[in-house]
């Protein structure tokens, strides 16, 4: 009877501590997640109040890309790994924005944030391509991006099935052109920037991004 | 009397600081004198008991001599004030001297990016050195700068230099300075050009001679890769008297 009455009290000490870990956890996730929100206001000026993107600004959409991509991305922007080009007008405006987040936590807080943000799916904006002939082109795309364009977080490879086709042709031009993926930091875009090249025109460009279309309905 | 509070690091900031020194004596000095008459009045002429107050209509001339004598006193301080003022304006925005280098300043949301020639001494080659929030200069050389907008208005403001020049889109401005202080000071955007205003910053590095070459060397994509012509002229030039044997062909 009383090692009966011993025990419970410690389980109930057990069941107490568990409870404050509990809640002090829930509490801090609840504080990021404010944070986070906090911190997006400033994103929401350029890519939308639900990260929906505007391509007046030539801001693409950012709702629901996944926590490590925007993670990357604005560490990149924040070391001059992306964006520090004298030709990325886009990359140069993104640099300075990115710098108003501040530290790690903060990072991670806001990339939570967008990551947990409703995906939207963009209506098409280019035409002239052919997907018939971007599908076999994609394949390449696929060993990274995944066969549906879903990414590849092992790979750092990013979905691409969120993302405006405008976005997409910008962001192969500039690895084409040199103006993304070759500073010696930015090692997952050195290893974009020789696939981009394999795409020979415009129009080959055009062919990838309508099959990828067809990827995102 | 401002170079205690920001440097003055261009051959015009002491011009600059010294009109504004000039209309701040003057101005302020006339602003001390017109308060002490003010309450001076309103002291002298304060409620009393027994005075009727009086309206007073200022046509007789010992009451209108309040008015212009000091009138004519800040005329007198006003060209005092229009002449330093033309003299600055004309030597710093109506004269540009002949130019050691030219640096062409591109602006946009939120970024500052500074094309310098290379070894060559030429723009739009391309041994160009491109930089981003980043401007390098030689001390006590004249610089024209080319100033552009690739979006909206800006100003490119480096308080050290005294130098503030709108950018506006369309539209290539070209101005001048001179470094006179080696140092690290700050270039800002001194018009509202969008959410990144605040942070549209960037940094001027006032260097030696020698430290500018040593950075020229270091970012020009050829400055280092010696034309065949040089080579050629090294190979055909005799060592030069009293070299070291051992500093040549070894």
């Amino acid at each position: 009877m009383s090692r009966a009455g011993y025990e419970l009290p410690r389980s109930a000490f057990h069941l107490a501590v568990a409870a404050l870990l509990l809640v002090g956890a829930s509490g801090r996730a609840a504080g990021d997640a404010a944070r986070g929100k906090e911190l997006f206001a400033n994103c929401a000026v350029c890519h939308g109040a639900s990260g929906e993107g505007n391509e007046k600004l030539k801001a693409p959409a950012i709702a629901a890309m996944p926590q490590w991509y925007v993670e990357a991305q604005l560490q990149k922007f924040q070391t001059g790994a992306r964006g520090a080009h004298p030709d990325d007008i886009e990359g140069l405006r993104m640099r300075p924005m990115s710098m108003t987040v501040k530290g790690e936590a903060n990072i991670s807080a806001v990339a939570a944030f967008v990551a947990a943000l409703a995906p939207v799916r963009p209506a098409a904006t280019l035409s002239g391509g052919d997907a018939n002939i971007g599908k076999a082109t994609y394949a390449v795309c696929a060993a990274c991006h995944g066969p549906a364009g879903e990414g590849n977080p092992a790979l750092k490879s990013p979905p691409l099935t969120q993302t405006q086709d405008w976005y997409l042709m910008a962001q192969l031009t500039k690895f084409k052109t040199g103006v993304r993926g070759t500073r010696p930091e930015d090692a997952s875009g050195a290893t974009m920037r020789p696939m981009a090249l394999m795409l020979a025109d415009e129009q080959a460009m055009k062919n990838v991004l309508a099959y990828v279309r067809t990827l995102a309905r | 009397m401002l170079t205690r509070y920001v440097e003055a690091a261009s051959s015009y900031a002491q011009d600059i600081d010294g009109l504004i020194t000039l209309i701040t004596v003057l101005v302020g000095f006339w602003f001390l004198v017109a308060q002490a008459v003010l309450f001076g009045l309103i002291f002298r002429f304060r409620a009393k008991q027994g005075v009727k107050a009086q309206y007073i209509s200022g046509e007789e001339k010992s009451q209108k001599r309040w008015v212009t004598i000091p009138h004519m006193l800040v005329l007198v301080c006003d060209v005092f004030i229009i002449v330093g003022a033309v003299r600055v304006w004309t030597d710093v925005k109506q004269t540009l001297p002949p130019a050691d280098h030219t640096v062409r300043i591109v602006s946009q949301q939120w970024a500052w990016t500074f094309i310098q020639p290379g070894p060559d001494g030429k723009l739009d080659t391309e041994d160009d050195i491109k930089t981003i929030d980043e401007l390098h200069v030689k001390e006590g050389a004249t610089y024209h700068f080319q100033l552009l907008s690739r979006d909206v208005l800006h100003s490119f403001s480096v308080p050290a230099f005294r130098l503030k020049q709108d950018a506006v889109p369309g539209r290539l401005i070209t101005g001048w300075f001179k470094p006179t202080r080696p140092g690290a000071y700050d270039i800002q955007c001194a018009e509202i050009c969008g959410i990144g205003h605040g942070i549209m910053a960037a940094r001027l590095f006032v260097e030696t001679p020698e430290e500018h070459q040593k950075w020229m060397e270091k970012l020009s994509p050829v400055a280092r890769a010696p034309t065949p012509q040089a080579e050629a002229e090294q190979e055909n030039t005799p060592p030069a008297e009293g070299a070291s044997a051992g500093a040549g062909a070894e």
